[in-house]
């Protein structure tokens, strides 16, 4: 029996709502038992969240557990809990594992392995093709079964049109969304980094924006055919928002962006090397500034990390020898405060909404997302105020390839509760009993 | 009054056209009952089968109903044919009407052959199936068969489960059930069954256990390997457990709902293995009623065309 928590004084945040309220929120056997003014409970175990920010828990759209096969880069447990210190409640794995996420056996097992991990609820996206291969659908009524609750195959774009046009209608039979990853490999074969002056000069070969806009046109176009619900990921490109502002609201489609895409353009690349190396590429200015339009109008209505650990050793030697991926997913909060909030682009509301209310809406999680009495008690306390600088010797994650080391921040989580248990306090992850 | 020369496609016929069939095919399947059959209806009559696609039942079945109505039949084979010497499919056909054939039964993978050959040929053709586009004597036998367990069509929920968007069965089947006045609901995979099918008069229903459960006829479907490299489905035990018709399915809805299936069917995919010759499953009285249906649409093609 695990004891009663009392958040107090905290500043509550509910998205669903678009408000703000001032008051105490009582958790008792994993779900939110009340929230009131003035609760007072002697058992129970106090957090005083005067100045913090209490909202429902955040919900991780994208990020790369690498379990089974890369398990030197990260495993279900350090990337939960990379999640827990990062505020992420819940977070949807991609099956661009080894072997990937496409056969139902593989995906149950993981399924079971990830249940026994508290730090964070980790969710599995299914492969759209077998093998991420892009040629031939995998079994989705299967892999729903056991326990995806999206299709992807991320890390790669799906070749075949056809193939997406039948897998949109197929899977709308087992209601599974797609979350696309745009790139015309193609287009960005043999591409290190943004197609430009800054890759001419260094001397690689670059990736253009149209790898991306090409691939959005044609599954936007796909998706509003069929009907599928369908979610883009890691925009990059001006193009990329431009076509989806003008298509929105005629197709059940969204769409997120990465705090790195939004903070660093391929100028930055030279100065800060390897970390930088990332797919879909750091961009321009001018992209950035899109992006921002983007989230600020909700065209852009989910906030997700693209947490994509590597070791030490696949980050090593020249640019072009350089795995792609940014490690991200302690530091996603604070930067998107950095990049949305102090920026002004969008308010605390609207940035609970991106990372909490509508990705649990996305994937029909229907008492995440929301605080409110009878939800299940996942909750994240942010402070709003205070600043820390990133040092990645203290992540949690395998991953140490993080561009933003040293970066001063403000907006970090400072607690976790997952199902009701505290698995993060004070920006550590807590081992055994909180209280 | 019976006024075509050719049966070509359900869609040509009248509710009376299908009811006159159906009332003379009634009589043949009695016919069937006693042995030995004899019957010189339609003697010194020819019917020439040209098969283009493979065929067991229906080849067989028009075979059999010729050959009971007291017919020379005769099988066209493609193997060995002056086709394979490089003869137009145009001259190959002209060739063989014009050794007087009175019927030519056609079996083509091209949809709309049967009309075009209407087109020039000078003898009553029947089409034995065209592509994706009709099976009329399918349709007939599936008619018969429910009216002889139900005693009457209209009024009756069917449910077609499958392979709708290839399939000339679904098609003739729910053309002629609409204009005898039952309710078809098409079910399957999404990809398998279109908007557009509801041109037929059918609902679309999913997922497959509800529509199973709103009938009182499941009409199954077979499922070709080839639909699974085109890509429509992933995997046959995905179609199987999914879209396929199992006994805890049956059970589950269990009141007086009976099976049928033009056949050949894949066991244990669109079928469970045991349902094929449960109570409920009409497989067996569809083949049966497809001789008698066959030997009435000849009878009416031979006789009650010449009226005209």
């Amino acid at each position: 029996m695990t004891r009663r928590i009392l958040i107090q004084r905290g500043t509550l945040v509910l998205p669903d709502r678009r408000t703000f309220m001032d008051g105490d929120v009582l958790i008792e056997n994993g779900r939110i038992a009340r929230i009131a003014k003035g609760i007072t409970d002697p058992q129970a175990c106090i957090i005083d969240a005067s100045g913090l920010l209490v909202g429902p828990g955040f919900v991780n759209l994208h990020v790369h557990f690498r379990e089974p096969g890369e398990e030197r880069k990260e495993t279900l447990e350090t990337g939960a809990r990379a999640a827990a210190r990062g505020g992420f409640t819940t977070v949807l794995a991609m099956p661009n594992t080894s072997p990937p996420l496409d056969n139902p056996m593989i995906v149950r097992a993981l399924a079971l392995k990830a249940r026994s991990i508290t730090f964070t609820h980790i969710l599995f996206a299914g492969a759209i093709s077998r093998g991420c291969q892009g040629k031939e659908m995998a079994e989705y009524g299967l892999l729903k079964e056991a326990g995806v609750v999206a299709l992807s195959d991320d890390g790669a774009s799906v070749e075949s049109s056809r193939l997406l046009y039948l897998a949109f209608q197929y899977a709308q039979y087992f209601d599974l969304p797609f979350i696309l990853h745009e790139e015309d490999q193609e287009l960005s074969r043999d591409g290190h980094m943004h197609e430009g002056t800054v890759a001419f000069l260094l001397g690689h070969k670059g990736i253009p924006r149209v790898a991306e806009d090409s691939r959005m046109a044609r599954d936007i176009l796909l998706a509003l055919n069929t009907g599928a619900r369908v979610h883009f990921t890691h925009l990059s490109t001006e193009m990329s928002v431009t076509l989806l502002r003008f298509f929105k609201g005629k197709a059940p489609l969204s769409a997120d962006v990465t705090p790195h895409h939004l903070l660093l353009t391929v100028e930055d690349v030279p100065r800060l090397g390897n970390s930088t190396k990332v797919k879909p590429p750091l961009r321009e200015k001018r992209d950035v500034e899109a992006l921002k339009a983007g989230v600020a109008e909700g065209v852009i209505d989910i906030l997700a990390s693209d947490h994509a650990p590597h070791a030490p050793e696949d980050k090593e030697g020249s640019f072009a020898d350089a795995a792609f991926g940014i490690a991200n997913l302690e530091v996603t909060v604070p930067l998107y405060v950095k990049a949305l909030v102090e920026e002004g682009v969008i308010d605390w509301i609207e940035l609970w909404r991106k990372l909490s209310y509508n990705p649990a809406r996305f994937l029909r999680l229907e008492d995440r997302g929301i605080l409110a009495e009878g939800k299940v008690a996942d909750i994240t306390i942010l402070d709003p105020q205070t600043e820390w600088e990133v040092d990645v010797a203290q992540f949690e994650s395998k991953g140490k390839n993080c561009p933003f080391q040293g970066w001063s921040l403000r907006g970090w989580p400072v607690y976790t509760i997952v199902g009701g248990q505290v698995v993060m306090a004070e920006r550590r992850v807590v081992d055994g009993e909180f209280c | 009054m019976w006024i075509h020369r050719h049966l070509t496609g359900i869609c040509h016929l009248s509710k009376e056209d299908i009811l006159f069939i159906l009332d003379r095919a009634a009589y043949w399947r009695e016919f069937l009952e006693h042995s030995p059959k004899l019957s010189n209806a339609l003697s010194g009559y020819s019917m020439v089968c040209l098969f283009f696609e493979p065929s067991t039942r229906t080849r067989t079945s028009f075979e059999m109903a010729g050959k009971l109505l007291g017919m020379h039949v005769i099988n066209f084979s493609l193997e060995g044919s002056s086709l394979e010497k490089g003869e137009s499919f145009r001259d190959t056909v002209r060739t063989i009407a014009r050794m007087k054939a009175d019927v030519l039964v056609v079996r083509h993978r091209t949809s709309g052959i049967p009309e075009y050959l209407a087109t020039f040929l000078p003898c009553h053709i029947v089409n034995a199936g065209d592509g994706l586009r009709e099976h009329p004597t399918q349709a007939l036998l599936d008619l018969l068969t429910l009216r002889r367990v139900f005693g009457k069509i209209e009024g009756l929920r069917v449910a077609i489960v499958g392979d709708i968007l290839h399939s000339r069965v679904a098609r003739s089947l729910a053309l002629a059930l609409r204009k005898l006045g039952s309710e078809v609901i098409v079910s399957g995979p999404p990809t398998l069954v279109p908007k557009d099918a509801e041109a037929l008069g059918a609902t679309r229903v999913f997922p497959v256990e509800k529509a199973v459960q709103e009938a009182d006829v499941v009409y199954l479907l077979r499922i070709q390997r080839e639909r699974q490299e085109s890509g429509y489905f992933p995997s046959l035990r995905e179609y199987a457990k999914f879209f396929g018709l199992g006994e805890e399915l049956l059970e589950e809805f269990q009141r007086s709902v009976v099976i049928m299936h033009p056949g050949p069917v894949n066991r244990g995919v669109e079928i469970a293995y045991s349902l094929v010759e449960h109570k409920a499953s009409l497989i067996e009285e569809q083949v049966t009623c497809g001789v008698a249906v066959r030997m009435a649409v000849l009878e009416i093609l031979l006789c009650e065309g010449k009226v005209r």
